[in-house]
């Protein structure tokens, strides 16, 4: 248990630090790679909750297929350097004064109602050990069947808008 | 598959085989002839509505899919209302230059309609979220359709990034609802959440989250801010159908889900209060602001916000009569809207201009599209014997026997605010003239899919007013399916 919650603070830290590494970081490539440290350490998290499957899932489609498309994305458009930007006077103030509120949020919920995390229900069954990928496919095309076929739906719905709004029509000015 | 699981998903495999034929058929057809695609959609449409009113009829309220979607006559009634939306839609769309000669445009129409069909029937967030998703997208696209047009663009990123916004809050909503209560399902959150020791306050942060989702969508203030931008710069038809059958959608998922799985008995914190409130901001703030619009689409936005604001009325009363009313009244208002709309289409197809002051002299230069505004507006107003009135008759009625006089109040000082500028339209309509031209030089010509659709919504509107006890008791046992 202790070395799951050590495990867990120091990859909670990577996290949150290569997160904010992507944001601050001028340079568009090393936000990408960032972002990948990110998609790895979050698929380290499933490990530890004991879902392989995703956490396989996380690092080949997330990390691996998507991050490279973004970085081949990026390279090609040469956009690595943002510009600078001009930054709003009112901006930072009130990011401050969020992000005390935020603290505050995190503090009060950490410290005084530590107790209710209790109330957090599991789900009735684990159905994503990688030993029980069958269930997990049984899940997927049993009671999950509609969502899962709407989703080839949405998917191709959402290729035809990209092409519609990037796509010129013939005899249109460039 | 046993008959009534694909009677629960009829009109939505219909509409995808649909989608699909104009896909592979539009390239087939010569460029002048693209404009079939419309009559194609519309004509298909319409054959969708009569299959599923003859073979998609629900009985019993039956969860089919694994528990994803609930077949009952409430999501029926709303499946039916989105397809007639559609197919006036496509009939609206097919002059509109560079929309309505695209293939593409008619199949994002059905995508976005199909993914409204889900919204009301999802019964399991899984779904839920999904159908919401599969709704909004190609709304996005079809608000930023026409590339070339700055303003089309910039409302189609204003209504994807509040949107992507306001569904990411909303899922951190859902996460925490599946957290507390271990299911997805609606009908198994409710006994959960009767049942769980979820403390009142995590409980109203969690339908606070949900809500400001389902807020987008109906335009609720305060999150109503995308919607005069993003209905002004989209393609006008494209801007009717968000204010009407995507705003029904969003009525429809709030109903199933304060109704069913943050129901009032038992443990259940009581939210009635925060949404009067929210009832009574919208449609002030939609009204009010409303009468300083100098463009007819950024009034026709303010003022589908307020009416957003009346619908809530008919939720918060929280009673069979309160949700009867709530349907009742979606039926009168995307009729009214989509005919307000497409009013807007035609003259600014013509006339090149959304100005209010540009509409002087209307009723000489085409009497009868004056006349199918008078109906519009008219109902849209509140006055009988349109639509319009009967509706906020019900609404009214249902939040006075749920002893919410106060909120009845201030929704009939509110229509009496929206009576003095849908007036101040009409005034123009047919008391301005326009400066030192023969208005009858200048005819506004209708083109028949123009016609067709005004006809049908305008004689909807007079049919609603007039003959309201069919829809009534339909819409009442579409309520029914939630008590």
């Amino acid at each position: 248990m202790t070395v799951d919650l050590i495990l867990f603070l120091i990859l909670a830290l990577v996290a949150v630090a290569t997160a904010a590494g992507m944001l601050f970081s001028r340079n568009a490539v090393y936000s990408a790679l960032f972002l990948v440290l990110n998609f790895a350490s979050i698929a380290v998290f499933y490990l530890l909750l004991g879902a392989p499957f995703i956490a396989m899932a996380q690092i080949t489609v997330y990390a691996g297929a998507i991050m490279v498309l973004f970085l081949f994305v990026i390279m090609l458009l040469g956009a690595e350097q943002l510009a600078p930007i001009k930054v709003l006077p009112w901006q930072r103030p009130l990011a401050i004064g969020l992000a005390a509120v935020l603290v505050a949020e995190t503090a009060y919920l950490l410290i005084l109602r530590a107790k209710p995390a209790a109330d957090i229900i599991p789900p009735a069954e684990t159905v994503n050990t990688l030993g029980e990928l069958q269930r997990l496919g049984m899940a997927l095309f049993n009671q999950y069947l509609l969502p899962f076929e709407v989703t080839s739906i949405l998917l191709l719905v959402a290729m035809v808008g990209a092409i519609v709004l990037t796509k010129r029509e013939k005899g249109e000015r460039e | 598959m046993n008959p009534t699981t694909f009677a629960a998903i009829l009109p939505e495999v219909l509409l995808l085989v649909l989608g699909i034929l104009i896909l592979v058929v539009e390239p087939f057809w010569k460029e002048k002839d693209r404009r079939n695609t419309g009559w194609l959609t519309f004509g298909g449409l319409l054959a969708i509505l009569v299959v599923s009113l003859l073979a998609g009829r629900p009985g019993e309220p039956t969860s089919v899919f694994g528990g994803t979607i609930r077949f009952d006559w409430l999501g029926f009634f709303f499946k039916m209302l989105f397809i007639f939306a559609a197919a006036m839609t496509s009939l609206f769309m097919m002059d509109v230059e560079k929309l309505g000669r695209r293939g593409e445009s008619y199949l994002l129409l059905l995508a976005s309609t199909l993914g409204m069909n889900l919204m009301a029937s999802a019964s399991d967030l899984v779904m839920l979220y999904l159908a919401i998703e599969t709704t909004s997208i190609p709304l996005y696209v079809l608000s930023g359709f026409i590339v070339d047009d700055e303003k089309s663009t910039e409302s189609g990123f204003k209504y994807l990034l509040f949107g992507a916004m306001t569904s990411a809050v909303m899922l951190y909503g859902f996460s925490l609802l599946f957290g507390f209560t271990g299911t997805t399902n609606l009908y198994e959150i409710a006994a959960a959440v009767a049942g769980a020791q979820v403390s009142t306050v995590t409980a109203l942060g969690v339908i606070a989250l949900v809500l400001v989702g389902i807020g987008f969508k109906v335009s609720l203030v305060p999150f109503h801010f995308w919607a005069p931008d993003t209905y002004e710069g989209a393609p006008t038809p494209v801007a009717g159908f968000l204010s009407t059958a995507s705003k029904a959608a969003g009525f429809a998922v709030l109903v199933r889900l304060f109704f069913i799985a943050f129901a009032k008995n038992g443990l259940a914190p009581d939210w009635t209060t925060g949404l009067a409130a929210l009832a009574t901001l919208t449609m002030t703030l939609g009204n009010l602001v409303a009468m300083t619009q100098t463009n007819i689409k950024r009034l026709l936005a303010y003022s589908s916000i307020a009416h957003a604001g009346y619908v809530m009325i008919g939720v918060v009363a929280f009673s069979n009569l309160g949700v009867t009313s709530v349907v009742f009244y979606l039926i009168a208002y995307i009729l009214t809207n989509l005919a307000a709309f497409g009013i807007v289409a035609v003259f600014s197809r013509v006339a090149g201009s959304d100005k209010i002051s540009d509409y002087a002299g209307l009723s000489r230069r085409s009497p009868w599209l004056a006349m199918a505004m008078l109906v519009a507006f008219l109902s849209l107003a509140g006055m009988p014997p349109f639509g319009g009135f009967v509706a906020k008759v019900f609404v009214f009625a249902a939040a006075v026997k749920s002893d919410l006089v106060w909120l009845a109040v201030v929704g009939v000082i509110n229509s009496i605010l929206g009576v003095y500028y849908y007036l101040t339209v009409l005034k123009v309509v047919y008391l301005y003239r326009m400066e030192g031209e023969a208005e009858e030089s200048h005819p506004i010509p209708l083109t028949r899919p123009y016609g067709i659709a005004l006809v049908v919504l305008s004689l909807g509107v007079l049919l609603i007013g007039t003959l309201f006890a069919p829809w009534f008791s339909a819409s009442g046992a579409a309520a029914l399916n939630l008590f």
